[in-house]
């Protein structure tokens, strides 16, 4: 039973990371009043980039820059369409998806030959500490790649929390942009960096995934992964640590397909795969949280309709 | 602060600046000298091109043509960061404080590209100012939860952070009680005196002969006059010239601002540019003193809570007879537009009743309510009274199509004759009644609004909320007389507005909405029914 725990506690962290890492992107774009819904698609070719540059050139590392590259890549095509074309946020995000979707399925076929071994990350048990009982596995257990993402993620918390200026043109930006660029924020610039900031990390996220957990690309991969990371910024509360419980939740509740047959518990293998995102439908429908998002929340900018 | 400069050089100027929206000119060829530490007043109607002048001068908008000078070197700021840091301030005419985030983050936004907040140099700027000027403010505070004389406070500190040379305000009296204005007025005189020019924006004549140093007259996009203020000594209800200086007074000021004689005024005209013609107007259809007629419109302990449960509209009681006009005054802010929401069916009430003629229409739909013969003259025009998109004629009877039905189709010849008819009567000026409502003016959108709630029928009871604003005075006139004699044929009337002069000169009680109570009624007949009034705005009674 404790062993159960055990694992499902270590399965549970290891599938929470790429949310948490996509989510915390997708947090610093909300916050600017972008919403970005191309999160998925940005993971997915963050994914297929990651495990090409991996193969061809034999070095997990330039992967994760591909992947990286690859996700700010997709994060400059939506940005421009949100921010500069002022595009419907939703409507380009999906198309994007499913763009990312076409793209990286046939990218497979033409780049990615079958059965090769993929350069990826090992997981690194901390000394001493991974030992712990329970929680050791789950906490000092990952790979390196996600300990630097984890990193990643509390510097960017801390970047954009209202401690510093970034942080607060970043939440007035959102929140009334109008006022923002009177008070000589550069609006504009500031949300298309955020997208930006959403595709690295959305790229950084498919990365994870595919080197660190999967070692593999495989067609659809993601399978929703970006979606419950937008989830997970609405779940909570738009609020970094509210973020991170969420997508420890969905986590979680991924985790349950493989340790509740291995209890032998008789669930339908298919309601344990819906799980995660029946948590996410309540989530969305208001059940978890009331909070409100940004006011300026997929309103793009412009500066002065007809004033006489 | 440094000591004023002695300078020839004007803080600000404009040489034929001229400025253009598709066929219309907001603003033509107009010239502007602003000198460091002088009040400048631009006074001028709605519609008179002030407002596109701020958007100019502080980067919102490019000149179509013209140039702008600042100390003598040429000024054409592409954002408002740009003229931030070029050293011009501006104070909003709507507040441009982003409401979640705290007084001192708000003051903190957009200085500079150092990414921890200097909060030690902000607080040593404040004590500045506090000691310079006697402005306060709170930084720990959340923006949005401040009062509104508290916000603009907090607008005006952020425009003098960076120690502009020229201060802009865009009329920021239009949301203050009496004692704010007061203090906002004190203000501008205390910055000019540190030697920043300081513009103020307004169409109120009382504040310019109040602080003015200098005045310039805009009149449809056109400078028609300016040139130095009157000294008056006391309050401005007495207009007093300095005979035979040349200096400007008020009795000079109106007829360049309004193209009429002061004199050829209706006082509610006078009133609504606030030359101080204070006496109530004589009114016609005034009910007999004494017994109160029956209420048409009953309002009952209403109470209107925000999603959080905040009272916004707390314990309304209100009664409006056949054939009388009840104003509500106030700061905007205190629960005026919650309480027309809740009256016009728009939001529902958390407790409380609403009665017009004895029928309970507190949860009616706002079909039910029209039925029932109920006209509502909603704030936001284009919001909540039309839609601009379709025509003239469908706007006039947006309401009633189904009476146009003939054979499951609009009936479009009766349609237009219903609407030319229409429009006829309530004076809506528009070339063609098929084109979208939007190509009319301000004035006739509002008109047209009028004609079609006034032409209820049954027609019990007017609720008509800031009806006259950004119209200009030939508008308001027209809105104002409509209102007015809806009221002598019997109809109860409700008039919701920020324009106390307005209020005076129409209504025959007005109320005072303070925190979402209302106190009073002070009746208008009454000699000293400002003062009384202006007393309440400030929550004496509260």
């Amino acid at each position: 039973m404790i062993d159960t725990l055990t694992d499902l506690l270590a399965a549970g962290v290891a599938l929470a990371v790429p949310v948490l890492v996509a989510a915390s992107g997708e947090l610093v774009g909300e916050r600017s009043g972008v919403l970005t819904m191309s999160v998925e698609g940005m993971m997915l070719t963050g994914a297929f980039a990651s495990v090409v540059g991996a193969t061809t050139t034999g070095s997990a590392l330039v992967g994760v820059a591909c992947g990286a590259a690859a996700g700010l890549l997709a994060g400059l095509l939506q940005a421009l369409l949100s921010v500069v074309l002022r595009a419907d946020q939703i409507v380009t995000g999906i198309a994007a998806n499913a763009l990312a979707l076409a793209g990286t399925t046939f990218g497979a076929r033409l780049l990615l030959e079958r059965g090769t071994v993929v350069p990826g990350f090992d997981r690194v048990a901390v000394p001493w500490l991974s030992d712990l009982p329970v929680l050791g596995p789950a906490l000092f257990q990952q790979t390196g790649l996600a300990y630097v993402l984890l990193a990643v993620v509390v510097g960017l918390g801390f970047l954009t929390s209202r401690r510093t200026t970034w942080g607060i043109a970043l939440s007035a930006v959102g929140e009334d942009a109008a006022s923002a660029d009177r008070a000589g924020v550069p609006v504009r610039r500031v949300r298309f960096l955020a997208v930006l900031v959403v595709g690295v990390l959305s790229g950084l996220a498919g990365t994870q995934l595919a080197l660190a957990e999967v070692h593999t690309f495989t067609d659809n991969m993601t399978a929703g992964a970006g979606y419950l990371a937008v989830v997970a910024v609405i779940a909570g509360s738009w609020r970094p640590v509210g973020v991170a419980v969420a997508a420890l939740v969905f986590g979680l509740a991924q985790a349950l397909q493989f340790t509740l047959p291995a209890l032998g518990v008789d669930v339908p293998f298919a309601l344990l795969v819906m799980l995660p995102y029946v948590l996410a439908l309540l989530a969305v429908a208001g059940l978890v949280t009331h909070s409100r998002p940004p006011s300026g929340l997929t309103t793009p900018f412009v500066r002065l309709g007809r004033t006489a | 602060m440094p000591p004023p400069q002695p300078t020839a050089t004007p803080a600000l100027e404009l040489r034929g600046v001229t400025r253009r929206f598709g066929t219309h000119t907001a603003l033509d060829d107009v010239d502007l000298t602003v000198a460091a530490g002088e009040v400048h007043c631009v006074l001028g109607e709605n519609g008179a091109g002030k407002s596109t002048l701020c958007h100019l001068v502080f980067g919102t908008l490019p000149p179509t043509r013209g140039e702008l000078l600042l100390d003598g070197a040429p000024y054409s700021p592409a954002s408002p960061a740009e003229a931030l840091r070029l050293g011009v301030g501006m104070v909003h005419q709507h507040f441009s404080l982003v409401p979640t985030l705290t007084v001192q983050e708000n003051l903190l936004l957009g200085r500079g590209r150092r990414l921890r907040p200097d909060r030690a140099g902000l607080a040593e700027r404040l004590g500045e100012i506090e000691q310079d000027l006697g402005l306060r403010v709170d930084p720990a505070a959340v923006t949005g939860s401040l009062s509104v004389g508290a916000r603009q406070q907090v607008e005006i500190v952020r425009a003098l952070l960076d120690r502009p040379r020229l201060l802009l305000l865009d009329e920021p009296t239009g949301v203050l009680g009496p004692a704010d204005v007061e203090r906002l007025l004190a203000t501008c005189r205390r910055v000019a005196a540190t030697g920043t020019a300081v513009v103020l924006i307004t169409h109120k004549l009382a504040e310019v002969m109040r602080v003015g140093d200098r005045a310039t007259v805009l009149r449809g996009g056109r400078v028609v006059g300016g040139g130095r203020i009157a000294r008056t000594t006391d309050d401005v209800g007495t207009l007093r010239d300095d005979v035979g200086t040349g200096a400007l007074s008020a009795a000079d000021l109106v007829p360049l601002m309004i193209g009429r004689d002061v004199r050829m005024l209706d006082p509610v005209l006078a009133a609504s540019v606030d030359v101080g013609a204070t006496a109530a107007a004589p009114r016609p259809g005034v009910p007999v003193p004494g017994e109160r007629p029956p209420a048409v419109l009953d309002v009952r302990g209403l109470v209107v809570e925000d999603a959080d449960g905040a009272r916004l509209v707390d314990g309304v009681d209100l009664a409006v007879g056949h054939g009388e006009v009840v104003g509500i005054a106030g700061v905007e802010g205190n629960g005026q537009s919650e309480l027309v929401a809740a009256l016009s069916g728009a939001r529902g009430p958390s407790a409380g009743q609403v009665l017009l003629d004895g029928d309970d229409i507190t949860r009616a739909t706002p079909g039910r309510r029209t039925a029932l013969g109920l006209g509502v003259v909603p704030e936001d025009r284009h919001h909540e009274a039309v839609v601009p998109a379709l025509s003239v004629t469908t706007n006039l009877l947006l309401g009633r199509l189904g009476a146009y039905r003939r054979f499951g189709l609009l009936d479009r010849r009766a349609l237009r004759a219903d609407a030319r008819d229409l429009a006829a009567r309530f004076d809506v000026r528009a070339a063609d009644l098929d084109a979208p409502l939007s190509s009319l003016s301000g004035g006739n959108q509002q008109k047209a609004v009028l004609a079609r709630e006034l032409s209820l029928d049954p027609l019990r009871c007017v609720v008509a909320a800031q009806p006259t604003r950004g119209l200009d005075l030939g508008a308001v006139d027209d809105v104002v007389t409509r209102l007015r004699d809806a009221a002598t044929s019997g109809v109860a009337v409700l008039v919701v507005s920020s324009e106390l002069s307005e209020l005076l000169a129409t209504c025959d009680r007005v109320h005072v909405a303070y925190r979402g109570r209302l106190s009073g009624p002070v009746p208008t007949d009454a000699p000293d029914a400002r003062d009384q009034v202006a007393h309440l705005m400030t929550g004496a009674a509260a």
